[in-house]
């Protein structure tokens, strides 16, 4: 059974529809992804499946049924958003912001986790007391997933880490990525508008076009396909 | 110059009032992004429930105390159910000035339904008393005010740097939404802000009610010298409250002595304060978010 | 299809002409059915009213947040009473004057409002409108100070020349409160079909574009910093007309009538009427003028503050489920009818029309 199955999910805000109906499976430790053009609708799947607004259809994590939780109980069944744009909290320091991030663990070790994402993301361990909003944008992006990692989730959700980042720093983010889930065996679903990137990271694929899945594969079958070279790769 | 030592010290007194109204402005303002107009109301409502506890026989600090929290109530239940349904405050802000507004009427109403219209005799906190120091003469009131203020501050202080619950509710003034999406329970946190404001309002009502007489109005007046506090300190500083109500203090207590046109009207010196740093410097002294002024 | 279409817009314009001859019958008959401290009370409802409309045209329109509208319907009612009593002026030209005085007022608080916005224009306002008693009890002199004004003009008495506290004779066959109140429902009217006229023009669609989105109106060639100063001097002249008519209405003026509180009421009138519509602030002056003359006043003297929280509690369930307020709630009430209506009468076309 998938870790995360979303059946005939539908979503919009107020009387505009976005989502009319998309069907998405992510595995136990699987590295899935999504893309799709602007406005597609990749940024409000996510915020469904996160419970940060209200959908129709079914939403199964690990067998249960989310529909209707609370973002706070999405979370504490083990999904982490970090979102378009990366949210980090800019007026809180560095560590401010992973404690934060682990506001719903009630564990002793949560110090301990800190020290290992600075480990992991040095550049994070320098900067413990900086402001956050006072950092450049790949170390925010670092700062976003690490924050997103200290709820310790199964399933990371991110929405277009490379945007605004400079290619190489991209690239840094998400070698840094690979190996913390590599580590912490968690499954991601990211968005990305970026197709080369996301299908050399990712293992399976999905192609949102104005709220449908327009196409899913394994990333490799569909790096080589026709169609999608055309309208994400652009050669 | 002693005259002028006199007058400081006044100024400081009154200034340590205004503050403590004004942090109660800067917690709102921080976590919900509105200037509440009902806050004066909430702190005079709150001094009312003080004078009743301390009528009944208990000592006025643990009077205050009972005061505190009726406030803490009462601005925790006004939130969720007035304040919590409007959304953001920058996006509807006539719906959110209204609302404020609609609280000062039924606040101020319900005070006059449940305790009259006639003024109440208020007692001093910190009693008579007075203290000469080189000829000038200090009221213990005065150094009480100054106390409390401080204490308060060192509260806040502990409170947002050194709790979880604090480091939440800056979270949540920074970017709400990423506060939601780690988990914290954003409109509980909210709830929390208006209810420690009005909290911190009723002790600034227990220093303001012994002078003018507890009555419906009480407020009205300290509530402007407050927004005068906070829009020179910057709306969403902390220190900006205690330095911007210090400032207010003693320019409304010392310019009267050079100008007499100001001693009936201290009040206009601290508009004249709004609408300049408002013109001219809209993030105050020490405010960090850009007030919208463009 | 088109002419039964037709045929209901026709309808609609008769129920609306009869409504508003409804309206007219009973506003002109009212004086002649009430006593004469009652009739005193209607106009200062019209005081209110024509006040509201001035700040419903700043803040319902143009979306600029006055809390101190109080204020200058004060400068207006002192104007008036000063020029009256100090300067010897006729009533309708003190009147006049008192317009323009709050137009010039209203363009020049109306230049830092530029930069001033939303929220925070709200806070200046506001202490404008604290402040404001408090200035005119600095120049007793001028303004009577804290124990008000007697609002006199010199008359001729046996040979003596001696201030007398201004009436309104009877005229006409009318009782003086009745002339009176023709007159003010005269100025009243006037008021509202300049606002409305303002409201219909192109400065009025550039009132309601700045207020929905000023880059975007600066952007299509609207002079918004002229129409928005303009705005507030036309609003302030509302409003100082509305504080003649309360001075002219009740012979004195007191800094205790403009306090902070009656900048609130018309906002409360505004809005429980309807901000943005031009009929709003006159039915949320008549409803705040039954609540605080008629309703209040039967109360036991005890329970009369309930009517501040009856007010405020409305205030602020209005805003939160119907921010149209009562011309709000009647709109959406005609649409549905009318949707309703429509839905009917298509049922009953297609119907036929598949049998046949
Ligand atoms: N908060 C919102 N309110 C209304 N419409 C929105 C909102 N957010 C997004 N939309 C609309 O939903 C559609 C999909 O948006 P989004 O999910 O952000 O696309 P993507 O992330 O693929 O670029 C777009 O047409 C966008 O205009
Ligand atoms: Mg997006």
């Amino acid at each position: 059974m998938s870790l995360l199955s979303v059946r005939g999910l539908r979503a919009g805000y107020g009387l505009v529809e976005v989502l009319f109906g998309i069907d998405l499976e992510v595995d136990e430790g699987e590295l899935v992804v999504v893309l799709g053009s602007n406005g597609a609708g990749k940024t409000t799947t996510l915020r469904a499946v996160s419970g940060m607004i209200e959908a129709q259809g079914e939403i199964l994590f690990d067998g249960q049924r989310m529909n209707g939780k609370r973002p706070d109980q999405f979370l504490a069944a083990g999904i982490a958003h970090v979102p378009q744009g990366r949210g980090t909290i800019t007026d809180l320091t560095v560590e401010e912001n992973l404690r934060i991030g682990a506001w719903t663990r009630k564990d002793g070790e949560v110090a301990a986790d800190i020290d290992r994402w600075y480990e992991t993301f040095p550049r994070l361990g320098e900067r413990r007391e900086q402001l956050a909003g006072s950092m450049s944008g790949g170390e925010q992006q670092m700062l976003a997933i690490a924050r997103a990692f200290m709820s310790r989730p199964r399933l990371l959700l991110l929405d277009e880490p490379s945007l605004g980042l400079a290619p190489l720093v991209t690239a840094e983010v998400v070698d840094r990525l690979r190996s913390v889930t590599a580590e912490t065996g968690a499954a991601v679903l990211l968005v990305e508008q970026n197709a080369d990137l996301a299908l050399g990271f990712a293992g399976r694929a999905y192609v949102l076009e104005a709220g449908t899945i327009a196409l899913s594969g394994a990333a490799a079958d569909l790096k080589g396909d026709e169609q999608v070279r055309r309208a994400y790769l652009g050669f | 110059m002693n005259n002028f030592l006199q007058v400081l010290v006044v100024g400081i007194g009154d200034g340590a009032v205004y503050a403590m109204l004004g942090l109660g402005l800067v917690v709102i303002y921080r976590s919900t992004g509105l200037l509440n107009f009902a806050q004066g109301e909430l702190a005079m409502f709150s001094t009312f429930i003080t004078w009743t506890i301390w009528e009944v026989g208990v000592p006025l600090p643990l009077a205050v105390l009972g005061g505190m929290v009726g406030g803490f109530l009462v601005g925790a239940l006004l939130h969720q159910v007035a304040v919590r349904p409007l959304g953001d405050p920058h996006l509807r802000p006539l719906a959110t000035v209204i609302v404020t507004i609609g609280l000062f009427l039924a606040v101020n109403g319900a005070a006059q339904l449940i305790w009259g219209t006639l003024d109440k005799d208020f007692p001093k906190l910190f009693g008579e008393g007075q203290i000469t120091l080189g000829g000038v003469a200090i009221a213990w009131q005065k150094i009480g005010a100054v106390l409390v203020l401080a204490l308060m501050v060192l509260g806040f202080w502990f409170l947002f740097q050194r709790t979880k619950i604090g480091l939440a509710m800056r979270a949540v003034a920074s970017n709400s939404e990423s506060s939601a999406l780690v988990g914290v329970p954003v409109p509980r946190l909210l709830m929390l802000g208006w209810g420690l404001a009005a909290a911190v309002g009723t002790v600034a009502g227990v220093f303001t009610a012994p002078g003018l007489g507890l009555g419906s109005n009480l407020m009205q007046l300290t509530l402007i010298f407050g927004f005068a506090a906070i829009t020179l300190g910057g709306f969403d500083s902390p220190l900006g409250a205690v330095v911007g109500g210090m400032v207010v203090g003693i320019m409304t207590s010392v310019l009267p002595q050079y100008l007499p046109i100001f001693s009936k009207m201290r009040l206009a010196p601290a508009f004249l304060l709004i609408l300049l740093v408002l013109l001219f410097r809209p993030q105050g002294l020490f405010g960090r978010k850009q007030v919208e002024r463009v | 299809m088109s002419t039964s279409a037709h045929d209901r817009t026709a309808r609609e314009r008769w129920v609306r002409g009869g409504i508003w001859l409804a309206v007219a019958v009973v506003l002109l008959v009212l004086p002649t059915q009430f006593p004469e401290f009652r009739v005193e009370q209607f106009c200062s409802w019209m005081a209110l009213a024509v006040a509201a409309c001035g700040l419903n045209v700043l803040t319902g329109y143009n979306g600029q947040i006055s809390v101190g509208h109080g204020a200058l319907y004060g400068v207006g009612a002192y104007t008036t009473a000063i020029l009256i009593t100090k300067a010897g002026w006729p009533m309708l030209a003190a009147a006049v004057a008192a317009a323009v005085v709050c137009f010039v007022v209203g363009v020049v608080i109306g230049l830092p409002a530029l930069r001033i916005k939303g929220l925070y224009l709200a806070l200046v306002t506001l202490a404008v409108a604290t402040l404001f008693p408090l200035v005119i009890e600095q120049f007793p002199g001028l303004t009577g100070g804290s124990n008000g004004l007697a609002i006199t003009s010199p008359r001729l008495y046996r040979g003596v020349v001696r201030d007398k506290p201004i009436v309104f004779e009877p005229a006409f066959g009318l009782a003086g409160d009745q002339w009176k109140y023709y007159l003010f429902l005269a100025a009243t009217v006037v008021c509202f079909l300049l606002a409305r006229n303002l409201v219909h023009s192109r400065m009025g669609r550039s009132l309601v574009a700045i207020r929905d989105n000023e880059t975007a109106a600066e952007v299509s060639g609207v002079p918004v910093a002229t129409v928005k100063i303009l705005t507030f001097g036309i609003s302030s002249a509302l409003a100082g007309v509305g504080g003649a008519i309360f001075a002219l209405n009740n012979a004195r003026v007191n800094p205790s009538s403009f306090t902070i509180v009656v900048s609130i009421y018309l906002l409360v009138a505004v809005v429980t009427g309807g901000a943005a519509s031009i009929v709003g602030p006159a039915i949320g002056a008549v409803l705040f003028g039954v609540f605080t003359d008629v309703v209040s006043p039967s109360l036991p003297a005890r329970y009369q503050p309930a009517t501040p929280v009856i007010l405020g509690v409305l205030l602020i369930v209005l805003m939160l489920t119907a921010p149209g307020g009562i011309v709000g709630i009647a709109q959406s009430l005609r649409t549905r009818a009318t949707a309703r209506r429509l839905r009917s009468s298509s049922e009953g076309t297609t119907g036929p029309a598949t049998a046949a």
